[in-house]
């Protein structure tokens, strides 16, 4: 799936705390934030930027049921229509043998389902290449972002003067293809 | 640092209240002892019951911290005189648990059928020899090392482990040297609470039924009383909370209390299952009458815990908005502590009724002959029945295995048959019988041996309101030595290295009706 190529204007900050900053000046100003990238989880960051509760986990608990009920319905199946053997002396509807299984299901569907929706949601495919504005975010550099494609040169200087202003470390520009 | 409320007052208007709730416990107590069987067991069990449930929870009080410190945990530092307080109950628990062993040795009482006189002697007519073969750690001897010693041994390590946090405190100085005290408590504690509870547990309840035998049993019950302590640490922080202490705790303390009681609440489930599934599949007789027993005459006991453990706090919990939230987590430890006790009851109860009954026999002269004892060894034998079980039940998959074991075991078979000879034949004949028709004729003999223990009993078969006002009683013991406790020393760790990061401390949950909370909050500044 081809995107298009989007022209980023970023700056780079040497500080979680002046990056909480910045962002809360971004929004005072209305300032359309495409992205932070932070070398960790910084905390408190999500409602600064208006971040929603991740709903991931509704759908969690939907494949881990799903999973569950997998798991003792081929069980039952299996063990009393399709193919039923006498194991110790035991019924053929064994519920307590069938719990390991079942809670392995459960755990088995629940991972894989939520590995698999969110790599979908975030578009990470084997093969796909990584859209990096700095290597230094992934070490030591926390870094503020907004879209500038189709920004006039005046809406760029405003950005570049923000940065200014809330301390930012550099400035860049990078095309994202 | 500018902490404000950090010295707990303990009020006379809460002390009174405590007190009538242990003159309450000890009417209750009077009130079973006297309306009792001959052999107090009602009196006896809820004693048993509330005194290792409410030492088992000072236990892991100081179990938990101890993991803790261990772990250079920084998050819990502001609540940790909760569980330093909570841990010095064992101090009480050593002089109920004394009472129960000066009954042992004085034989007051009948909490142990290993401990009738005359059992292990091979030329009794009471004789036993699977006890006999166990006597050389189901004695009165190793009850009390067992019990009373490590007791004391887990008491003096959390006594000397608060001593060196609260001597912290006056420290002029920031210096480590009371917080490497500190962590050698813990970290000693650590094998020694690990090893030595399984021993406790498996003296003081798992020997109520001294025939039976589980490995998971002390894993099992250790993680029941875990789960007391945190509950009641939930209640306690909530309460102290509301009078306007503890501050600086704030959900994500609580949030983290609360992923530690969902956690360790499906910990529980695991073995409460392992410990079912293993016994279930094997099949050995004299490890099946125990659920057996337990399933047939004790359904609301044995399916209420897992409504109460399990069910309710994983469904509740599973959330993690509710895990921060004071009124469901308060609700849900509320629950998973009655569920805990209810555990306890379980664990004790059946047994302790067998217990008592074989008591009453022996005293009565129906006693057990070495025909008997030959014959509950056959019995005891697993029967893997190699025809087509029809059934679909749990119940009857365990049936066909054991009611020949049943019958030997409470020796209602013996008592009911004329002669020792005839009553080899009767078990016999019932042994082969369940090759073919392990059904009908199993159910009727079961029918016929429990005649006794079938009926419901207040206090046994669940528990009454004696066993409530007596857990009131316990609980209100507890709580007033664990106030004094608190009230003795200031409620914030001054010195504690660790005390920086507990105040800011955050989990980082996202949750939209917080964030909106919040925003409103702001808005208003």
């Amino acid at each position: 799936m081809a995107t298009e190529s989007k022209k980023v204007l970023y700056g780079l900050y040497n500080d979680e705390e002046d990056l909480k900053g910045a962002v809360k000046t971004a929004n005072a100003a209305h300032l359309d934030i495409l992205d932070v990238y932070t070398p960790f989880p910084v905390h408190g960051l999500d409602p600064i930027l208006g971040l929603k509760e991740s709903r991931l986990h509704y759908l969690g608990f939907i494949y881990g049921a799903i999973g569950a009920s997998f798991g003792f319905l081929t069980m039952t199946w299996v063990f009393t229509r399709d193919w039923p053997i006498v194991f110790g002396g035991k019924p053929y509807w064994s519920v307590p043998a069938f719990i390991p299984i079942t809670f392995e299901m459960t755990v088995l569907f629940a991972a894989w389902g939520m590995t698999i929706t969110f790599y979908t949601i975030c578009g990470m495919w084997p093969g796909v290449k990584a859209k990096s504005l700095d290597n230094r975010i992934t070490d030591d550099k926390f870094c503020l972002a907004f879209d500038v494609t189709s920004a006039t040169d005046n809406d760029v200087d405003k950005l570049k003067g923000f940065f200014s202003q809330s301390h930012a470390a550099e400035v860049n520009v990078k095309t994202l293809d | 640092m500018n902490l404000t409320n950090t010295q707990f007052v303990f009020q006379s208007k809460t002390k009174s209240v405590l007190i009538g709730g242990m003159v309450l416990g000890a009417l209750c107590l009077i009130l079973t002892f006297i309306g009792d069987d001959e052999y107090h067991t009602r009196f006896w069990t809820n004693y048993l019951h509330n005194t290792v449930f409410f030492t088992g929870i000072a236990f892991t009080s100081m179990f938990f911290l101890s993991a803790q410190i261990t772990a250079f945990a920084g998050w819990d530092s502001l609540v940790k005189r909760v569980w330093e307080s909570m841990s010095q109950f064992m101090m009480v628990g050593l002089a109920l648990v004394a009472v129960l062993v000066i009954g042992v040795w004085g034989h007051f009482h009948h909490l142990y059928h290993w401990n009738t006189p005359g059992i292990t002697d091979p030329s009794s007519p009471i004789y036993d020899h699977i006890i006999a073969g166990k006597s050389g750690f189901l004695n009165a001897g190793w009850y009390t090392l067992g019990t009373l010693g490590f007791l004391a041994v887990w008491f003096f390590w959390s006594y000397k482990l608060r001593q060196a946090s609260v001597e912290q405190d006056t420290e002029e100085t920031a210096s480590l040297s009371y917080y490497k005290k500190q962590r050698k408590w813990a970290a000693s504690f650590l094998p020694l609470g690990g090893f030595l509870s399984t021993v406790f547990i498996w003296q003081s309840v798992m020997s109520i039924d001294p025939h039976w035998y589980s490995t998971m049993f002390a894993w099992y019950s250790m993680i029941s009383m875990w789960l007391g302590g945190l509950s009641m640490t939930v209640m306690l922080i909530i309460y102290l909370k509301s009078l306007g202490y503890l501050e600086y705790v704030t959900r994500d303390h609580l949030h983290d209390i609360g992923k530690y009681l969902f956690g360790i609440s499906v910990f529980w489930t695991y073995l409460w299952f392992d410990q079912f599934m293993l016994i279930w599949y094997a099949n050995n007789g004299e490890e099946t009458i125990y659920f057996k027993e337990r399933m047939n005459h004790y359904p609301v006991l044995f399916w209420g815990n897992l409504l109460l453990n399990f069910v309710t706090p994983f469904l509740i919990l599973m959330r993690n908005d509710t895990k921060r939230k004071f009124g469901t987590m308060f609700f849900v430890a509320l629950i998973v502590f009655f569920g805990h006790w209810w555990d306890y009851f379980y664990m004790i109860k059946p047994g302790a009724r067998i217990a008592a009954h074989e008591a009453k026999e022996i005293s009565e002269g129906k006693v057990k002959t070495h025909e008997a004892t030959s014959l509950e060894k056959a019995a005891a034998e697993p029967k893997m029945s190699t025809t087509e079980a029809q059934s679909d039940t749990v119940a009857a998959a365990m049936h066909a295995a054991e009611d020949g074991a049943a019958a030997a075991h409470h020796e209602e078979a013996a008592a009911h048959a004329a002669a020792p000879a005839e009553t080899h034949e009767a078990a016999a004949h019932g042994g082969e019988a369940h090759g073919e028709a392990a059904h009908g004729e199993g159910e009727h003999g079961e029918e016929h041996g429990h005649e006794g223990d079938k009926s419901f009993k207040a206090g046994f078969t669940l528990p009454g309101f004696l066993e409530l006002g007596t857990m009131i009683g316990f609980l209100s013991l507890f709580l007033f030595f664990f106030f004094n406790k608190l009230s003795s020393a200031s409620l914030v760790p001054w010195k504690d290295p660790y005390l920086e990061e507990s105040m800011h401390h955050e989990t980082g949950a996202l949750i939209n009706t917080e964030v909106e909370e919040n925003q409103g909050h702001d808005d208003h500044h």
